[in-house]
């Protein structure tokens, strides 16, 4: 605890000096084209790698996961993943209607990009254009997690 | 004297991913490659709001993912997940600390190459000065009380009603019924 008194204390310091580098700040105008994904499993690696936990395969758990409010997140084609804090106006980014819906989908988006301590966080001001589900990925891993699909009774 | 300020300035963001917060912590593995354990003092925050100064005066009431602005660094840190292993995130376990100081305990997860910096598991919380830890379990009580007409055996996620309409209308893979059908019916043959 000692340690982290001489950090509090450091930090206290420090956003007396430079206070504005930890405060809200503008954003970046950006357009991203990525996929919505699950960013919980993304992270984790509790249901699979990062190629099975996207996409089709993953579609259903991705919803449950969005539902179950878990954060939603863009993953960019290099990458990159942007937590959506708000899209279209809508802030309900803890289960709502609006990022439910669009579980999985591919979508060119422009908006404000923010970083801090090492996250990258999004306001979608506009869905430009909606692929849907592009990423074909049950084609190669089935349903992830495999429990999603209750076996078919005979 | 302002070299050394300089340098602390660009140091910090690196000595506050590398600071350990494991001391005193209790919280269970979930067997996740990239966790620390890690207890530590934070205010809960509207993450919209701290991170770009959208700010209702009740936190979104629910709507909006919380965060936890550790006190040790003034490191943002994204409770993603809470402590049930059934899909369901943090909102309603941080809600009713929204502005308030608290401990926290849980696990942090740190893998840089696929982007995760201070995210962390939430698996319980106390305000600070308080004696009793809360269990970070509260998501399904929540969930059932808002879904009366759910009410059932199993999980909450098979009785879903939002999550249920949309595999009725554009199944389990989300490429409509058709495509469904053929990729259940070569799954399970």
């Amino acid at each position: 605890m000692r340690q982290h008194r001489i950090l509090a204390a450091f930090a206290a310091g420090l956003a007396v000096v430079c206070g504005p580098v930890f405060a809200a700040t503008d954003g970046e105008r950006i357009s991203i084209k990525g996929e919505f994904i699950d960013t919980w499993c993304y992270f984790s690696g509790v249901m699979g790698g990062t190629d099975a936990v996207v996409g089709s395969a993953h579609h259903t758990c991705a919803m449950w996961c969005s539902a179950g409010g878990i954060p939603v997140g863009l993953l960019a084609e290099d990458g990159q993943v942007y937590m959506v804090m708000k899209i279209e106006g809508d802030d309900a980014n803890a289960g709502g209607d609006t990022l439910l819906s669009l579980a999985s989908d591919t979508v060119t988006a422009d908006g404000l990009l923010y970083q801090r301590d090492g996250l990258n966080y999004i306001v979608v001001e506009k869905v430009v254009s909606n692929d849907g589900i592009a990423n074909l990925n049950h084609v190669d891993y089935g349903v992830v997690p495999g429990f999603v699909i209750p076996e078919p009774k005979p | 004297m302002i070299r050394a300020l300089l340098f602390s300035i660009l140091a910090l963001p690196a000595a506050a991913q590398e600071a350990d917060f494991s001391a005193g912590s209790t919280a269970k593995s979930w067997n996740m490659p990239a966790e620390v354990p890690a207890l530590f003092e934070a205010k809960v925050v509207d993450l919209l709001c701290e991170v770009a100064g959208d700010c209702p005066a009740d936190c979104g009431a629910g709507r909006r993912q919380l965060a936890l602005l550790r006190t040790a660094d003034n490191t943002l840190v994204y409770p993603m997940k809470n402590a049930q292993p059934v899909f369901a995130g943090n909102v309603v376990e941080l809600l009713p600390y929204c502005g308030k100081a608290v401990e926290v305990d849980g696990l942090l997860l740190d893998d840089p190459d696929i982007g995760a910096r201070n995210v962390y598991l939430l698996q319980r919380i106390r305000e600070t000065g308080a004696q009793d830890w809360v269990n970070a379990d509260r998501w399904t009580k929540d969930w059932a009380a808002a879904n009366p007409e759910a009410a059932g055996k199993g999980p909450w996620f098979r009785r879903d009603p939002r999550v249920n309409a949309l595999i009725a209308q554009d199944g389990y893979f989300g490429l409509g019924l058709e495509t469904d059908e053929a990729a259940i019916k070569e799954l399970f043959e």
